[in-house]
Formats: C-alpha cells, structure tokens, sequence
C-alpha cells in the first residue's frame, strides 16, 4: 500500500471507530530475521535473512503514516512494545521448501545460512527444530475525535 | 510439512495484555484466513474481518466455527473504503496489513 493509502486507510479506520474506540496496529519489521536451531538442551542460531528492500521500504512508510495521522491528532499513541513471533519447521529442509515458495521476495536467505542450518539440526538433538524469529511490533493508539 | 507459527501464543497474549475485547465490537483488517481471528474473537460482542484476498475471506468464513456463525463474519474489502457506517467498532485490528 503507498503512503497516500496507508494514511486513508487511517482515516476510514477512524471514522468508523466510536468515540473512545482503539487501533491496535500489529506489524512484523522487516530487519533482520534470525534463524535458530532450538531443542531443550541448547539453542544455537545459524544466520539471519536479509530483508527485501521492498520490505524495508513498506516499513518506513507505515511508520511515516502513523506520524502523519498522530500530527494530523486523528490518533494518540498509548502504547507500543515488541515482541517475538516465531515460524516453526521440524527439518532444516521444511523450512528451505517454505521460504522458497511463501517467502519470494520477502526476505532472502544465503547458501551460508542454509549450509549452518541444515548442519546444525542434522548434528542436533533428537528434538531439534529450526526456527525464525520475527520481530513485531503492537502498538495501542486512541482515536481522537472533535 | 510440520510447521507451526507462534506456538508460545506471544502475539494473541501480547494482544490480549494490550486492549480488553470482552464484549467489544472489533473489527480485524487484514484478517487473512482468519489464523489470529480465532484467537480472540469468541470474547468479543461481535467481529468483521475484511480482507481483499476472496480465497482468503473464503477459507476463514468455511474455517468459522459453528458456535461463532452469528457471532463473527467475513467480507472482502479493501481498508481504503471500509463497508460499515461510522462508529460501528469499538476495536479495530491492523493484522500485518499497514
């Protein structure tokens, strides 16, 4: 979504929440993902994926949007704080096949990466899994109506 | 394929420690085939997820239990121009969508 959009969309969000009404605007960042392999004992991470320019780009104008409607006092930010959102594969090669064809110009992922996952599951626990963390952000913002 | 995204729940907790959707009326854009949806919307009065993607509005209106037939629904629509009258909602829900 361009700018432009993102900040009527804010606007029609905004009209159709009552007075006291709340957006909660819930959104992965696009930085850099982190891929871990992960069982009871131990924890080791293995690489991150580089992110889309696209991505990053769609990041800064959702935040650019925000400020634009908080300066516009469409809404007031109340809270906001990050946590992690985890994508689960049991084998190094499921999540292979899962980023190739769900992740496409998403987030790309080096040959370096995938060699130090895939040697860490294969030398890992028996209940090893390989894991990405996502960063996410939730932020709670109040509607401000005359 | 096993696979399974957010098995600790962080996002319905943090969602949850962060607005009270006890009978709330909420509106989800970007609901997609509805995977956080029915993480919260038994608790609420009643929820419209919007997506612009059919096959998805489609899969979560199938996916829909029965007990929440007349509690949550789907539609497709863009956040550009919501379907509703103004002040419909008491919580609206940006689920990776801006």
């Amino acid at each position: 979504m361009e700018h432009e959009g993102m900040v009527h969309a804010l606007s029609e969000i905004r009209r159709v929440l009552a007075p006291e009404g709340v957006l909660i605007d819930l959104r992965p960042f696009s930085d850099e993902w982190r891929i871990e392999v992960v069982s009871a004992r131990e924890t080791v991470e293995t690489g991150h994926f580089t992110p889309s320019p696209i991505g990053v780009a769609d990041d800064e104008a959702a935040s650019q949007a925000m400020a634009d409607v908080e300066a516009r006092g469409w809404f007031k930010r109340e809270d906001e704080t990050y946590f992690p959102f985890h994508y689960v594969w049991d084998t190094a090669s499921e999540m292979e096949k899962w980023i190739d064809e769900e992740w496409e110009g998403v987030a790309t992922l080096s040959e370096d990466a995938k060699y130090a996952t895939r040697s860490a599951w294969a030398l890992g626990d028996a209940d090893s899994q390989v894991r990405v963390k996502v960063r996410m952000l939730i932020t709670r913002w109040n509607v401000v109506k005359e | 394929m096993t696979f399974y995204k957010d098995p600790e729940q962080n996002e319905t907790k943090t969602l949850h420690k962060f607005t009270d959707i006890a009978r709330k009326r909420v509106l989800e854009i970007g609901c997609g085939e509805g995977r956080l949806t029915w993480r919260y919307a038994a608790a609420s009065h009643s929820t419209i997820g919007l997506d612009p993607d059919k096959d998805a509005v489609r899969v979560a209106t199938y996916d829909r239990p029965s007990a929440l037939v007349n509690k949550v629904h789907f539609a497709n629509a863009q956040a550009q121009y919501i379907p509703f009258h103004k002040e419909t909602f008491d919580i609206a829900i940006l689920a990776w969508s801006l």
